[in-house]
C-alpha cells in the first residue's frame, strides 16, 4: 500500500487520561479513510496529533508527500503542518464568523503567499498581483463547494451545513494532499449529507487524500475504502468496511458487552 | 443617503483644512484640535492589538512614552531634525515593543494584559527615577519646536538663501498632525485589507483555526506589537516637538486606559470608530474640564464620565459605534469587481 500517512505507536496523554494508547495504522494515497469509534475514543485526538495541535506523548507520525523520503511531523506545529500539505476541519466549526465567506478562505491562502507589511503598504506591483490570485483561488474554491455566491456575505450568515462546507472550502485553499474532515456530516440534513458525499468524491478527484471521522455508519460503510476503529484511545480494529462490520470487538464497543454473540 | 454622507465627510474635511485660515480661528480650539488628532494616531496604533488581533494591551502608554523621549533627548542633545528623528522615534518604540512582546506573547489572555500594563509602570518608574538620563520628576523643558529646512532645495535651484521655517503657533502644527493622521490612516487601511491584516483578524477571530490555515500566531502577533507600538512612538515624537515639554507623569496607566476607550467606543477593529472614539473622549475632556469646576466638583472627576461613558456603551452598544471589521477590505477594487461579477452571473 502506498501510504501517504503512517501513525506509528502514537499515544497521548491528558493527566491521568490515555486519550490515545499505542495507536498503529495507514492511510492510503488517494483513498478514503473512516476513523470510527464511540464518543470519547480519542478521534478527535488523532487528528489533533496529525494537524500539528497537540504533540504526541509517544511515537511517531510518518507524513510522505509522494515526491521526498517520508517526515516524522509528530509535534510540528499546525502552520508547519498546513504548509507540507495537511489540512483539516473541525468538529465544532470554528469559522472567522465576524468576516466574510470570501476572507475565510482568503486566510487559508496565507501558506502559500508571500506579500509583508511593506509590500502591503507600498501596494507593490507582485502585492497586487498576489492579492488577486488569492481571491481566483479563494472563489474557484467556494464555487467547488457551491459557495461562490455567498463570497461577500458574512461567514455567519450561513446554515450550518453552509458553514461546514465552508471549512471545506478553506482547507481546500490551503492546497493540501491529506485533508481531515471532523464530522462534517453532523447537523446535516439528508439532503445536504447526499451532497457531501458528491463533495468528497469531487476533493478525491483532485487529489487529495481524506480522512473522516464520522458517526453516521450508514454513509461510512458506503463511501470509505478503509475503515480504523478506536475505543477509549486503543486501537481495535483496522480493515475493510466489511471486516469491521463482522469484528466481534466493534460491535461490543458500539452496542455494549454480550451483544456480539447474541 | 449614502452620498449624504459621502458629502458630509468631505464637508467636514474641508472645514478642517479652512478652520486655522478663518479669521475667528481660536488658539484654544485649534490645541484641542491637535490634542485630537495625537489620540487618533494613538488610537489607530492600539486598534491592532485588541481590534485586529483580539490582544489587551493594557501598556500602550508606554511606548507613547519611548517615542516622546526618544524625540525630547535627541532634539536637547544632538539638536537632531524633527524629521529624521521620526523614523529613529518609531523604529525605538518598535524594538522595545518586540523586546516587551517576544518573551510574553505566549501568554494568553489575561496574562499577557497584566504584563503589558506591567511594562508601562516600569516605563513611567524608569523615567521617574533615571534622573542622569532623563532629569527625573522634573521633566525635560526647552525642547526646540519643528523646523523645515529646505535650503538644499534653494542652492538646487541656485537660490543663495536660507530657506529655513520654524514652527511657531499651532497652525503647522496642526497641519502636520493632519498629515500624520492621515497616513498613519493610509497605512492601517491599506495593512487591514492585505494579507496581514487578515492573518491579524483571523488570529482574533479564532487562534486554532488561524493556525490550522498557516498562520504563525506568535510571529504574527509580534509583527502586531512592533507596528503597534511603533505608532505609539510615532504620536510621542510629534507630542514632544510640539508641547516642548516631557514628564513621567504625562504617560500615566491612566492614558493607556482612555485610548482604550477611545477604541473601544468607535468599535474593535474599525479604524474610523478609531478616530471618532478619540475625537469624542477629547472633546468631551475638555468640555469637562470646564463644566466641573463650575459644578464645584474637582475636574479630575471626568475619569468618572469616561467610566460612565464605558458603561453606557457596553450596555447599549457592546461593540462600539462602528462594527464593521475589515471595513477597508469591502470598499478595494477587487472586491468590488468581484461583487459585479458575482451580481453578473445571478442574473446570467
Ligand atoms: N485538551 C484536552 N485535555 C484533556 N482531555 C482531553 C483533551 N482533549 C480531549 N480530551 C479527552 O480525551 C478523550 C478523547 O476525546 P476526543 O475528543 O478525541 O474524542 P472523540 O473520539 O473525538 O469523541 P467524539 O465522538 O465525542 O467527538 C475524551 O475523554 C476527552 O475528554
Ligand atoms: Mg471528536
Amino acid at each position: 500500500m502506498d501510504a501517504i500517512l503512517t501513525v506509528d505507536g502514537v499515544s497521548k496523554r491528558f493527566g491521568g487520561l490515555m486519550a490515545l494508547s499505542d495507536v498503529s495504522f495507514a492511510v492510503e494515497r488517494g483513498a478514503i479513510t473512516g476513523l470510527i469509534g464511540p464518543n470519547g475514543a480519542g478521534k478527535t485526538t488523532m487528528f489533533n496529533c496529525v494537524a500539528g495541535i497537540y504533540t504526541p506523548t509517544d511515537g511517531r507520525i510518518l507524513f510522505a508527500d509522494g515526491v521526498g523520503e517520508p517526515l516524522n511531523v509528530a509535534g510540528r506545529k499546525p502552520e508547519r503542518m498546513t504548509a507540507l500539505g495537511v489540512a483539516r476541519t473541525f468538529q465544532n466549526i470554528r469559522l472567522f464568523s465576524a468576516l466574510t465567506v470570501l476572507d475565510n478562505v482568503r486566510i487559508a491562502r496565507h501558506c502559500r503567499t508571500s506579500a509583508n507589511f511593506f509590500g502591503s503598504v507600498l501596494r507593490t506591483p507582485s502585492q497586487r498581483a498576489e492579492e488577486r490570485a488569492i481571491i481566483d483561488a479563494a472563489m474557484e474554491n467556494l464555487d467547488f463547494v457551491g459557495l461562490g455566491e455567498t463570497a461577500l456575505s458574512p461567514a455567519a450568515s450561513l446554515s450550518y451545513g453552509d458553514q461546514r462546507r465552508l471549512e471545506i472550502a478553506r482547507a481546500l485553499a490551503t492546497d493540501p494532499r491529506l485533508i481531515l474532515l471532523d464530522e462534517p456530516a453532523a447537523g446535516m440534513n439528508p439532503r445536504e449529507t447526499e451532497a457531501l458525499v458528491d463533495l468528497i468524491h469531487a476533493i478525491l478527484g483532485r487529489g487529495v487524500t481524506v480522512v473522516l471521522i464520522e458517526h453516521d455508519m450508514k454513509l461510512v460503510m458506503r463511501i470509505c475504502k478503509r475503515l480504523v476503529v478506536l475505543d477509549h484511545g486503543i486501537k481495535i480494529a483496522d480493515g475493510s468496511p466489511q471486516e469491521v462490520r463482522a469484528n466481534p470487538d466493534v460491535i461490543e464497543a458500539y452496542l455494549g458487552k454480550g451483544a456480539a454473540h447474541a | 443617503m449614502r452620498g449624504a454622507a459621502h458629502t458630509l465627510k468631505y464637508l467636514l474635511l474641508a472645514a478642517a483644512l479652512a478652520y486655522p485660515l478663518l479669521p475667528f480661528r481660536d488658539v484654544y480650539v485649534l490645541h484641542v484640535l491637535v490634542l485630537i488628532m495625537v489620540y487618533m494616531v494613538l488610537a489607530m496604533g492600539l486598534n491592532i492589538l485588541p481590534g485586529f488581533c483580539g490582544l489587551l494591551d493594557l501598556g500602550f502608554v508606554g511606548f507613547y512614552g519611548i517615542g516622546a523621549y526618544t524625540a525630547g533627548l535627541l532634539t536637547i542633545h544632538y539638536n537632531m531634525s524633527f524629521w529624521l528623528i521620526v523614523p529613529l522615534a518609531v523604529l525605538n518604540g518598535a524594538l522595545f515593543g518586540v523586546l516587551l512582546g517576544a518573551p510574553t506573547l505566549r501568554l494568553v489572555g489575561d496574562y499577557f494584559a497584566i504584563v503589558t500594563f506591567g511594562f508601562s509602570e516600569l516605563v513611567v518608574l524608569f523615567l521617574t527615577n533615571e534622573i542622569w538620563l532623563t532629569r527625573g520628576p522634573l521633566g525635560i523643558p526647552g525642547i526646540a519646536p519643528i523646523s523645515l529646512d529646505v535650503t538644499w532645495l534653494a542652492t538646487l535651484l541656485g537660490v543663495d538663501e536660507r530657506w529655513r521655517y520654524a514652527f511657531r503657533g499651532e497652525v503647522p502644527y496642526y497641519y502636520l498632525a493632519m498629515v500624520m493622521v492621515a497616513l498613519v490612516f493610509l497605512v492601517m487601511t491599506r495593512v487591514e485589507d492585505s494579507r496581514l491584516g487578515r492573518a491579524w483578524l483571523a488570529i482574533r477571530e479564532d487562534p486554532m483555526a488561524a493556525a490550522s490555515c498557516g498562520v504563525n500566531l506568535f510571529a504574527y502577533k509580534v509583527i502586531a506589537f512592533a507596528v503597534s507600538t511603533g505608532i505609539g512612538a510615532l504620536a510621542g515624537a510629534f507630542l514632544a516637538r510640539w508641547t516642548l515639554f516631557i514628564s513621567p507623569d504625562m504617560f500615566k496607566f491612566w492614558e493607556s486606559f482612555l485610548v482604550l476607550c477611545m477604541v473601544v467606543l468607535g468599535g474593535l477593529g474599525n479604524i474610523r470608530g478609531a478616530l471618532v472614539g478619540s475625537a469624542i473622549l477629547i472633546a468631551l475632556g475638555e468640555v469637562l474640564r470646564v463644566a466641573l469646576p463650575k459644578l464645584g466638583l474637582p475636574a479630575e472627576t471626568r475619569f468618572l464620565a469616561y467610566g460612565l461613558i464605558m458603561v453606557v456603551i457596553m450596555r447599549f452598544r457592546p461593540h462600539g459605534l462602528f462594527t464593521q471589521v475589515a471595513e477597508s477590505t469591502m470598499q478595494s477594487g477587487l472586491i468590488k469587481d468581484l461583487r459585479a461579477r458575482i451580481a453578473a452571473r445571478r442574473t446570467a
